[in-house]
């Protein structure tokens, strides 16, 4: 036994100091109670007002101690479940915890058998469910586009009703309002078996977003409203573009994001107590030549490595960013700009990191990125899984059996940590050179598209209950005729 | 007597050399054919390790145990298949070529050859092209396995293969070439036979030479 033994058994990166951070904190409280949002929905400027808060017209100003109070009762650390109780599939959010997954909603999608660029379709939300099901690395599902072939105003329900039955992780979704917001809700609570089963047990969190800078719209407000009375874990995340809708430097940029969220952290907690909150947002520069949202810049991963230690030092966990690439097709480049944003966020512990999969500045989702993107977060990984030491991992003994000039291929020992001490790759070529030859010379991305072929074609997700199934189709029509009777 | 096969093959894909001998030594207590016990038991098992090996579900450390429980079980084995004169399956003489002090993945190849079922004479590292002609004498082999580790001590691959030939002996043996800095073409313009990338498959051409 040792005592007083201090260890570090990952590598993690810490940038800001308690000065810095203490700093920040403040920015952002200042921001809420002195400057404060437009809040574009009157219940919930009611239910602020009735907190405590400051209304003036649709201004909404949060004092300190009120945001303090919601941050007292969001959780640090919860799980989202697996829906088909496969713990493997759970993700536990808590400190030095990161997970990862695909973004929402671009329009287009790279066709994985043409791999051409083309609008977004149903069937591909089933192939990004599948395929996020069988990768290693992705803890959790998000759809990577909008579905353009069906009602319109159905685009969030269709997207959620082809994803659920073929991913057991986690969902993240998004919806245009809280009617489709039901829609979603009926399915995931139908298959945990009623809303008291779902609440035990999230399945799936509601992702909606306020709009920088410092506005939240009627729609936004709605979705959270519904969010938190049926007790669906929320992110509630902006998207500030440095020195267009927010400050050009990263601590404004990080002030202001933060102020956005807690104002939504704020309305969330005051309806429902301790709900699961996720802090945004996703922060990046305005290219000042192309005028995009630069989805590849270091920039966002640099500012989103300052908000995750905000959101930590806040106590709450962050809707991160990472994997994601401002280049059209998967190249060098989408993998340089994906692989470190997803290093930097693992090295962060973002707790959620989001648009693995994004390319073309958020434009054009890709599940072949994302599947790229899987074996840079396995990389990533096992770097941040660090150096274990102690009397075994040290190994004198071991040395000194071996001595000069022997080997470890025998020893024991080798054979007890070959396979964890080591990280093997799915996609990265070892081979000699006669090997890669013989097996046809492929590079990096022909590799990757094989691999999501083979797994559209022989990974079978589990299945939803029947009954679901039935929900579902209910849900929908249901959806139609309300679409129908709107016209 | 199917069954004792089976199990010895399953004891060797798990590379548990311990039983391995054990079980060799009751199926001779049995009555079984040596050579029925090493080509139906033992090879039979190394093959699938062989397989098992290029399709990634069995890793180095445990290969080369597969490799250690082949070898000590053929131990028991090799006097009696000496005495009935069936033909032997091949003998290798394996060194480090003059200058290079590198005798690890050189052994490794030896062990893998082993496993293989074939007969290894290791002369060790460090060894002069001189050296190498009278072990042929000596050992008469069928195949020479010369390995180098460094960019400076290849070239005594080219000698040495010069020596044998000088020698007239280079009719009667294959020479295999290996090591890091090599490639294939290297071997190609020595005058060798063949290289091999990794131990497996210096392994791998020197049963193929055997053929």
């Amino acid at each position: 036994m040792r005592t007083n033994y201090r260890t570090n058994s990952g590598v993690r990166f810490e940038m800001l100091s308690k000065d810095q951070l203490e700093a920040l904190f403040n920015g952002v409280l200042h921001t809420l109670e002195y400057t404060g949002l437009d809040v574009h929905h009157e219940e919930a400027r009611d239910i602020l007002k009735g907190i405590g808060a400051w209304v003036d017209g649709i201004r909404v100003r949060i004092p300190a101690y009120l945001v303090k109070r919601s941050l007292d009762t969001a959780p640090r650390s919860f799980t989202l479940f697996a829906r088909d109780g496969n713990s493997k599939h759970d993700i536990h959010i808590g400190p030095g915890r990161g997970h990862f997954g695909p973004g929402p909603t671009p329009p287009n999608f790279i066709d994985v058998d043409t791999l051409e660029r083309r609008p977004y379709v149903k069937n591909d939300a089933r192939i990004v469910a599948t395929v996020c099901d069988a990768l290693p690395n992705i803890d959790f599902c998000e759809s990577l586009g909008t579905v353009s072939d069906v009602t319109t105003e159905l685009a969030a329900s269709y997207e959620f009703a082809e994803m659920f039955p073929k991913t057991s992780k986690p969902i993240v979704a998004w919806s245009f309002g809280a009617d489709d917001g039901e829609d979603i809700h009926k399915m995931a609570v139908a298959e945990a078996g009623g809303q008291e089963a779902f609440e035990k047990r999230p399945t799936y969190v509601h992702y909606c977003e306020p709009i920088s800078p410092l506005l939240s719209d009627d729609q936004a407000i709605d979705k959270l409203i519904f969010a938190a009375r049926h007790r669906v874990p929320l992110i509630f995340t902006p998207c500030p573009i440095a020195g267009g809708t927010a400050p050009v430097t990263a601590a404004g940029i990080i002030v202001q994001a933060a102020a956005e969220s807690w104002m939504g952290l704020t309305l969330a907690q005051a309806i429902q107590p301790g709900l699961p909150f996720f802090m945004g947002g996703v922060l990046s520069v305005m290219d000042m030549k192309e005028s995009v949202f630069s989805y590849g810049a270091p920039e966002l991963s640099l500012m989103e490595a300052g908000i995750a230690e905000l959101a930590h030092y806040a106590g709450l966990p962050l809707w991160h960013t990472g994997g994601c690439t401002d280049s059209k097709v998967l190249d060098e480049q989408a993998a340089i700009e994906g692989s470190l944003s997803c290093f930097f966020s693992a090295l962060a512990g973002g707790d959620l990191c989001h648009d693995v999969g994004y390319t073309e500045s958020g434009m054009t989702g890709s599940i072949l990125q994302t599947a790229m993107m899987d074996e840079a977060i396995g990389y990533s990984r096992r770097i941040t899984r660090g150096i274990e030491v102690n009397e075994d991992t040290l190994a004198t003994d071991v040395i000194h059996n071996v001595g000069p000039n022997g080997h470890y291929l025998y020893e024991k020992h080798t054979r007890k940590y070959f396979k964890t001490e080591f990280w093997y790759p799915n996609l990265c070529d070892r081979h000699s050179y006669e090997e890669w030859e013989a097996e046809g010379k492929k590079p990096m991305r022909d590799r990757v598209v094989e691999r999501v072929q083979d797994i559209l074609g022989t990974h079978e997700p589990s299945s939803i209950k029947p009954e679901t199934q039935d929900v579902i189709k209910q849900v929908l029509a249901a959806a139609e005729q309300r679409v129908k009777d709107k016209k | 007597m199917s069954e004792i096969f089976e199990q010895l093959a399953t004891l060797i894909i798990e590379g548990d050399d311990e039983k391995t001998p054990e079980l060799v030594q009751k199926a001779l207590d049995d009555g079984l054919d040596a050579k029925d016990i090493l080509d139906n038991g033992l090879i039979t098992g190394m093959n699938e390790v062989g397989v098992r090996f290029k399709g990634g579900s069995m890793y180095m450390p445990e290969v080369l145990m597969s490799a250690k429980a082949m070898h000590d079980g053929q131990e028991l084995l090799r006097p009696l298949l000496a005495t009935a004169k069936v033909k032997r399956s091949g003998k290798i003489l394996l060194g480090t070529v003059k200058g290079d002090l590198h005798d690890i993945g050189k052994n490794l190849v030896g062990m893998m050859m082993e496993g293989q079922g074939l007969e290894v004479v290791n002369l060790g590292f460090n060894v002069e092209p001189e050296k190498f002609v009278a072990a042929i004498k000596e050992h008469k082999p069928d195949i020479v396995g010369m390995s180098s580790m460094l960019t400076t001590t290849m070239r005594f691959m080219g000698h040495t293969i010069k020596a044998i030939e000088e020698a007239g002996l280079r009719d009667n043996v294959k020479v295999i070439v290996g090591g890091a800095p090599l490639d294939a073409a290297f071997g190609q313009r020595i005058g060798a036979d063949g290289y091999g990338y990794n131990a497996g498959d210096g392994a791998e051409l020197a049963k193929q030479l055997l053929a």
